[in-house]
Parts: C-alpha cells; sequence; structure tokens
C-alpha cells in the first residue's frame, strides 16, 4: 500500500514538473479558446475600405439599379460606401467571353474585388454568377444575391403592371430562433452554436486528457523497461502495487489539468457572463470524465506495456485515438438528432461510453436509467480492463527486445 | 542467508540456467563467476524475483520470496538505468522509499552516501547531467541506502576508473563486516580473487566450479610460475615443460608440467628477456578460469592487467 502511494507520488511529482505537462496546462485551454474565438471574430469583421466590384450586365436593365442600392444599402464606419459598383459592360450584343476575360485580367490586377455576370438578356432567366479571387467572403455573395432579388423581383412586378413598391411592403421578414427545451419543458435560451461548442468543448477535454496522460502512461513504462529500472522496480514492490501506483499518479495528473480548465472555464464563463453548462449536467460529466480515465488507463497499459520503443507506442496510440475521436465525429449529426437509435447504441460500446455522453448531455440529458446503466457499464468494463491489464503487465513489463504477439499477449489475459 | 538449490530456468529452446546450486551467508562475499552468457544475470533475476524459475528452489533464512524480502535485498543491475530527467537526490529518495524507508531517514542516509561518493554538490542536479560513472555511483547508492541484509550486485566494477574501483572495494568488504551477504558477478577475474569469499563459477548455465577461493585454487595445484619481464614472451609458450601459457602484455603466467623444476626454466627466460620477477603460486582464478571455460571467456589478455590494486 505504501510502495503503491510512493509509485504514485513519483509518477505525479516527476510528470507535473515537466515542461510538457506546464505547457500542456496553459496552451490547451488557449487553443480551445482561439480555435473557437477567432474564426467567429474574422468572419464578422466589417470591411476597413471600399471594394470595387465591376458588373457585367446582359440584360441592360439591372446594372444602374444595383450600382445605387449597393452603394446607399451598405457603408463602412466612415461613411462611405462599403462597395463601389463599376458597370463594365451592359449591352445585350456584347462579346460575353471577352468581357469576362477582361473582368477576370483586372479582377487579377487587384482593380476590382469580383465581378458579377448577368448571362440572360431578359430578366425571366436570372442566373447571376460573382467571380472572385476570395469565393470564401460569403458575406459579399450574401448582399448582392439579396440586392439583386430585391431588384429583380420589383421589375417582374412592375411587368405585370403592379406597384413595385409592393415588394417591400409585401415581403415578410423572419427570423427563426433556436430555442433549447431542456428536461422540465422550460424554455432555455441556446442557440445552437452555444450548445454544439458546449458539447465539443467537452469531447475535446475528456480526448485531450485521456490521450496526453495515456501517452505519459506508456512512455513512462517504455522507459523503465528500456532502461532496465523495472528490474529495481519488480525487485522492490509488485507489479500490481507498480501499476496501481502508475494509475493513481497519473489519473492525480489528469484530474489537476481537468481542475485547472475547470478553473479557466468558470473564470471565463464568469467573465463573459456566458453559462457553458449548469452545475448539474457538470457533475454528471466529471463522473463520466473519470470513469473514463480510468478505463482508458487501463487500455493504455495493456496495449503499452507489452511494447518495447515508441514508434510502437506511438502506433498504438493513434489506433486509440481513432476510437476516441469517432464521437467528436458524429457531433453534428448527433447535434441534428439527439433521439436518434444509434446514438444510443454506440453509448453503450464502453471505448466510446464516456465521449459519446460528454456529447449528449449538454445537448439532450439522456434519462435516468441510461446514465445509471452505461455507468454501471463502466464500472464492470473497467474492472475487467484492469484486471486484464494487470495480467498484461505483470508479464509484459519484464519483456524486453521483440514485442509479444497479439496472439500471445490475449494467452497471458486469459491464462492470468 | 540465501540458499539456492536445482535452479533451472529455460528460454523457449535454450537452458540458460540449469541446475544451480549455492549458498550465500551473512558477513561473506560470494562471487557469481563466468563468461558473457553463462545464465549470471538470469540467476540474479530469478534471485530477486524478476524472472520465475522453472525448476529449483530459493530461500531467504529458510523463507520464500515476498513481500519481506523486497525490502532486505539491494540491487544494481548490469544494465544501468536511472530517470534522466530527475534530480539526484529525489531520485535516490524514491528508490529508498520503494524499500520501505521512512522518508526522513532516507534523506539523512542519502546525503551520508553523496558526501561518501563525493556527489553532494550534485544532489539537486538531473540524473543526465552526470557522468556515466557518477550515475553508476548513485545507482549503487539506490542499492544500498535502506541497509538490506542481501546486497545484490550484477557486474559493478564495470565503467568505473580505478580510484571508484577502490572505493567500491572498501566498501563491499565493509558492508561485509557490518555482516551483509553480498553476491557480486563479474567476469574479471582479478576482482573475484581479491574481493571474494566463496565462488561460483558457471559456464553454459552449469556450475563447473565452486566454494571457497583457496579450496578451488588448492584443487588446481601449485604448480604455477609467474613471471614479469621486458621484451617479446612469445616464445614462452614452446618452451619445454609448459603445459600451457596465459600471456598479458608484460607478465604471463605459466603452467608447468608435474615433474618440471622452475630453476630449469630461469635460464631460458633469462636468455631472451629481462625478467623482473619469477614466482612459484597458486594459479590465478583467471588461469583456472580459462583452463575451465576453455578460452570461451571474454577474459582477454591484456583487459585483467587494466587494475592492480
Amino acid at each position: 500500500m505504501n510502495k503503491m502511494l510512493a509509485v504514485a507520488r513519483w509518477e505525479y511529482l516527476e510528470k507535473v514538473k515537466t515542461k510538457a505537462f506546464i505547457i500542456g496546462l496553459f496552451l490547451t485551454p488557449g487553443l480551445m479558446i482561439a480555435m473557437s474565438v477567432l474564426p467567429t471574430l474574422f468572419i464578422s469583421q466589417e470591411d476597413k475600405e471600399s471594394k470595387v466590384v465591376g458588373v457585367i450586365d446582359r440584360s441592360g436593365e439591372l446594372a444602374f439599379t444595383f450600382a445605387q442600392r449597393m452603394q446607399e444599402r451598405y457603408r463602412l464606419s466612415n461613411g462611405l460606401s462599403n462597395y463601389v459598383i463599376r458597370p463594365l459592360a451592359m449591352e445585350p450584343g456584347m462579346d460575353l467571353e471577352k468581357e469576362i476575360a477582361d473582368a477576370s485580367a483586372k479582377a487579377a490586377a487587384d482593380e476590382i474585388e469580383g465581378f458579377c455576370i448577368v448571362r440572360g438578356t431578359s430578366l425571366a432567366d436570372s442566373v447571376v454568377e460573382y467571380r472572385s479571387k476570395a469565393v470564401g467572403d460569403f458575406r459579399i455573395a450574401i448582399r448582392i444575391e439579396e440586392v439583386l432579388k430585391g431588384i429583380i423581383a420589383e421589375k417582374r412586378i412592375a411587368s405585370r403592371g403592379l406597384d413595385p413598391r409592393l415588394v417591400n411592403e409585401l415581403a415578410v421578414r423572419l427570423d427563426v430562433k433556436m430555442v433549447k427545451l431542456s428536461k422540465a419543458g422550460e424554455r432555455e435560451e441556446a442557440g445552437f452554436e452555444r450548445v454544439f461548442f458546449s458539447a465539443y468543448l467537452f469531447m475535446m477535454a475528456l480526448f485531450l486528457m485521456i490521450v496526453t496522460s495515456g501517452q505519459m502512461l506508456v512512455r513512462s513504462v517504455i522507459e523503465e523497461k528500456s532502461n532496465r529500472i523495472v528490474e529495481v522496480l519488480v525487485s522492490s514492490c509488485s507489479p500490481t502495487e507498480l501499476m496501481a501506483g502508475k494509475v493513481i499518479g497519473l489519473s492525480g495528473l489528469a484530474f489537476t489539468q481537468i481542475g485547472f480548465w475547470g478553473l479557466i472555464g468558470i473564470a471565463v464563463s464568469l467573465q463573459f457572463g456566458i453559462t457553458i453548462i449548469e452545475a448539474g449536467p457538470a457533475l454528471l460529466l466529471m463522473v463520466y470524465f473519470i470513469l473514463g480515465y480510468l478505463f482508458y488507463a487501463a487500455v493504455f497499459i495493456g496495449a503499452g506495456s507489452p511494447l518495447t520503443t515508441e514508434q510502437e507506442a506511438q502506433q498504438v496510440t493513434s489506433y486509440l485515438v481513432m476510437i476516441l475521436i469517432v464521437p467528436i465525429v458524429l457531433a453534428f449529426p448527433a447535434m441534428k438528432s439527439p433521439d436518434a437509435t444509434w446514438l444510443k447504441v454506440l453509448t453503450y460500446i464502453p471505448f466510446l461510453t464516456p465521449t459519446m455522453m460528454a456529447l449528449r448531455i449538454p445537448i439532450q440529458m439522456p434519462s435516468a436509467w441510461e446514465i445509471v446503466a452505461t455507468m454501471a457499464l463502466m464500472l464492470v468494463s473497467i474492472f475487467a480492463a484492469m484486471v486484464a491489464a494487470g495480467r498484461i503487465f505483470r508479464i509484459a513489463v519484464l519483456s524486453t527486445g521483440k514485442s509479444p504477439k497479439l496472439a500471445e499477449i490475449i494467452r497471458w489475459v486469459i491464462t492470468g | 542467508m540465501l540458499k539456492v538449490r536445482n535452479l533451472r530456468k529455460e528460454f523457449s529452446t535454450v537452458l540458460a540456467v540449469d541446475d544451480v546450486s549455492f549458498e550465500v551467508r551473512r558477513g561473506e562475499v560470494f562471487g557469481l563467476l563466468g563468461p558473457n552468457g553463462a545464465g549470471k544475470t538470469t540467476t540474479i533475476r530469478m534471485v530477486l524475483n524478476i524472472l520465475q524459475a522453472d525448476g529449483g528452489e530459493i530461500t531467504y533464512d529458510d523463507r520464500h520470496f515476498g513481500d519481506h524480502t523486497r525490502d532486505i535485498v539491494g540491487y544494481l543491475p548490469e544494465e544501468r538505468g536511472l530517470y534522466k530527467k530527475s534530480k539526484l537526490l529525489d531520485t535516490i529518495l524514491y528508490f529508498a522509499g520503494l524499500r520501505g524507508m521512512h522518508h526522513g531517514k532516507a534523506k539523512a542516509e542519502a546525503y551520508r552516501w553523496l558526501k561518501r561518493f563525493a556527489l553532494l554538490e550534485h544532489a539537486g542536479r538531473k540524473v543526465e547531467e552526470l557522468s556515466k560513472g557518477n550515475q553508476q555511483k548513485v545507482q549503487f547508492i539506490t542499492a544500498v541506502i535502506h541497509d538490506p541484509v542481501l546486497v545484490v550486485l550484477d557486474e559493478p566494477f564495470s565503467g568505473l576508473d580505478p580510484v571508484n574501483q577502490i572505493l567500491l572495494k572498501n566498501i563491499l568488504l565493509e558492508l561485509k563486516q557490518q555482516g551483509k551477504a553480498v553476491i557480486f558477478s563479474t567476469h574479471q577475474m582479478d576482482q573475484a580473487e581479491k574481493l571474494s569469499d566463496t565462488l561460483c563459477l558457471i559456464n553454459r548455465g552449469r556450475v563447473v566450479l565452486g566454494g571457497t577461493v583457496r579450496d578451488v585454487k588448492k584443487s588446481y595445484g601449485k604448480n604455477s610460475l609467474h613471471v614479469e619481464f621486458d621484451g617479446d614472451g612469445a616464445f614462452m609458450e614452446n618452451l619445454p615443460g609448459v603445459q600451457r601459457a596465459i600471456m598479458y602484455e608484460n607478465s604471463a603466467e605459466l603452467e608447468l608440467g608435474p615433474s618440471v623444476k622452475p630453476r630449469e626454466l630461469l635460464p631460458l627466460l633469462n636468455a631472451k628477456v629481462e625478467l623482473r620477477k619469477f614466482e612459484l603460486l597458486e594459479p590465478s582464478l583467471n588461469s583456472i578460469f580459462i583452463l575451465v571455460v576453455g578460452g570461451a571467456g571474454e577474459s582477454t589478455p591484456g583487459k585483467t592487467e587494466e587494475v592492480t590494486v
């Protein structure tokens, strides 16, 4: 018992002091915040100066109104027009291909930001193209579409002899607001982004925690095997004490990490007034984190202790990463249909249970019996995995040279 | 203290240790000798319960290996290794703790040993910043800090300079005086000869010689001529009456036939080389080793001459 704690203490203190751990402690939340905040910052950023947009209009009817409305409606913060529209060609008889080639050259030379092409000579077949070097700027496309839609609609209404102003009067402005219903049926102002973001955040945190400390676990076993420290270790304590000590020590490490990230999370949400998750689900998630961590600790030991080189360890780790990443890939479909049967089925695969729960809890709280069932499943799985890992570890920790074959490892597990 | 009876270990098809028996008492230095690959390390690993024996019995004061044994043995493995990134003192304290040593006592002992090995100033440094020899000293400390009854040292002298070899030798003799049982393995026979009270020579997994050093030597007679000289001694092997010659750089050990008189050889030797020493002695362990193992050992001439203490 004392020796197990000595091992745990050593593993914890030696790893907690490493640069890799300290960097990870700060870098991971930093990256996660950067990943979630920066893109929206970039997207919603307003233009700083006017953009010149060319128009090639075979119908000859659109270009002027379009230019006028674009320039009036969208303005920069200093009051200038956001877009300067330059009609390039407007006669129905133009050489379209030549005009397009000219305009392309202008765009390439950064004379214009991009250009619209109205191919139809009449407005009956209105296909409008927007060509630009920066097609990622979808805001400009949305604005062009909106303005052109209005103009075309007005012209069509006018051609039927009605008053074009009707368009504005009859148009319905509608925004569908996403409202998440909590269990009690209470309204909860949660946007799609927020639910998605928090589900994603918890999965990533669990994923990173398992992978980093799992890797540390495997690496420390391999180091001890390769420099034969393990001989001294197993002559001073039993392999079971050694393994248990390692699991406890590295668990301490993982929970230090999670605790620290949690504090950052609380600080961030207090600062910006966002609740990422309520206390109840957070505690529940915590339990799944611990269960998931312990299960994977056993898996990493079982899979890692027979290995003899870092390269092999990386290979095995990458397989485990692939399993762990499945729920992250499924985040989108899960958001769309949180009640899907396949989602529930996947939750009962022990390798996926914790991450699936980390995904499901923020989206829609699973029923009580599901929570009880998955926790029971995890406890049984942890027990089985620890026993199996212990059997492998006991033998594998002393084997050097060639890594044993899978069949051999399975035999160790069965014969114990 | 330690009794090993009919120990056996098989690795897939190779019989690494075959029917090995020996006994180590308190206050005794026991040399486990043999060429590389003879089975020394495998035997040691079984003694320390690192490997499971396929047959035979190992007892410590008539008890089998168990939790009580773990804290009374100390072990220096042949392949040296410590946690490179960890600090010296931390490392020593960790291993002491693993042997069930109380933290406060471990700290005091650690300082005492570090001082003795002139490593005190490095106590706060990382292991990787030390020289190989110093790392080895640290590892030796981890093997003895908890005051074990049985100290097992696998090739303790390899990699140490002559000064530190003397230091280590003195410490081993001290441990012996304190009543500890010391096992050390080596393939350097001169070390074994100077240090061990009893020995066991293993070759290809089997015990080929065993007993006290004196008995072993006596059983090989007293007809070994030790000479030291300047000049080319290659001719000595072919002198009449010399059954076998073990040549070193500037000395030789000549095994004489039963009826050969040393003084008959003296003029023959004198004629060709400048003699500095001419002495009739028991054969050295080295020559016995070469005789028994058949020269298959690693102990090449010249290497044994490295250190004269």
